[in-house]
């Protein structure tokens, strides 16, 4: 009964393949992250560039804040809070805010109910 | 081979088979957690203690999957570098195995199995595929982990997908390797070498290993 085993140590061609697998993984890894490192640049880029557009676009605009737009005082001194500007009337909550729902009929019926604009959601 | 060689032969050492050990129970946890992630199997999650616990055990199990290797290669180098060396050496007998599949599939006539090295043609190609598919599920976990708040989904759906598709291709790939190696008559007389005592049965080694069995030397 004999026991056998592998010679141990390595050739130069044994070092240079493992080591040049070793440089394959990090080549890999690298060009993996360069490519991650890209597009989250480029994700950047845009949001930056978005920003920048969303902006001066604002900037260009003659009325910057709802409050002040004419047409909504308006609306809200002749129709949604009548005779003053309450932002938060009755009838602009029930009129402006969006409900959820599949049936929509009743909504309909719901806001044509006599009464129903200016009493019911004084308390929401 | 008519001469009866009478003998064992030290194959895997044991540092070699603790890092095969090691990476097949973390292969193990990460296909079943990842396939239960993948098409929400609630009891599959469950085994882990829910899907939260199932997550944090992938992302760890995954952290082990990729030390143990790195680890044995840079304890290991020179028993790497010789693994390497074989499994990417191809000769004309490794051509000649090929085209016979070594006697394995049943339809295949195999009159004569060229003599193969410390690893036959279809070790040698499943060693570079397990690799290559270890380094692309390795670069592809740790981002989708340690990065996903800050990486465009662009890049986070290309890890995704190819980590999902990598792994089907392993768990098929490791599949077809415990068949060869723990099921089939011919092949599994070598289980007992990479997972228990690292010891082949000499006279095996010199049939289907002709070519390394004669570099080997005695050691008593």
């Amino acid at each position: 009964m004999h026991i056998f085993a592998e010679k141990a140590g390595m050739t130069r061609r044994q070092f240079l393949k493992g080591s040049g697998l070793l440089a394959v993984t990090v080549i890999v890894s690298g060009i993996f992250a360069k490519i991650g490192i890209d597009a989250f640049a480029a994700g950047d880029n845009y949001i930056a560039q978005r920003a920048a557009g969303l902006y001066s676009l604002d900037e260009k605009m003659a009325l910057r804040k709802s409050h002040e737009n004419p047409e909504i005082i308006e609306i809200y001194r002749e129709f949604l809070s009548p005779g003053e500007e309450k932002y938060l009337s009755a009838k602009a909550h029930h009129l402006l805010h969006t409900k959820y729902g599949k049936n929509i009929p009743a909504f309909i019926e719901e806001l044509k109910a006599p009464g129903q604009n200016e009493n019911s959601h004084e308390a929401a | 081979m008519s001469e009866e060689i009478k003998g064992k032969i030290l194959k895997h050492d044991t540092q070699t088979r603790t890092m095969h050990w090691i990476h097949l129970l973390a292969f193990i946890i990460l296909g079943l957690t990842g396939i239960g992630f993948y098409w929400d199997i609630a009891g599959i999650a469950n085994i882990f203690g829910g899907p939260a616990n199932a997550s944090l055990v992938h992302r760890w199990t995954g952290v082990i999957f990729t030390l143990g290797p790195t680890l044995y290669i840079l304890l290991n180098f020179d028993r790497f570098s010789r693994f390497v060396d074989t499994i990417s050496t191809f000769t004309r007998n490794d051509f000649a195995w090929l085209k016979t599949m070594g006697g394995y599939v049943p339809f295949i006539k195999a009159e004569h199995t060229p003599p193969q090295e410390k690893y036959n043609a279809g070790q040698k190609i499943l060693g570079g595929l397990i690799i290559a598919g270890c380094l692309l599920i390795i670069i592809t976990g740790f981002p989708m982990w340690l990065w996903r708040d800050m990486l465009s989904s662009a890049f986070l759906a290309l890890c995704y997908n190819i980590h999902f598709w990598t792994a089907m291709i392993m768990i098929l790939l490791v599949a077809g390797h415990f068949f060869l190696a723990a099921i089939h008559p011919k092949s599994r007389v070598e289980f007992a070498s990479m997972m228990l005592d690292g010891y082949v049965d000499a006279q095996v080694t010199a049939h289907h290993n002709a070519k390394w069995f004669t570099q080997l030397q005695k050691i008593e």
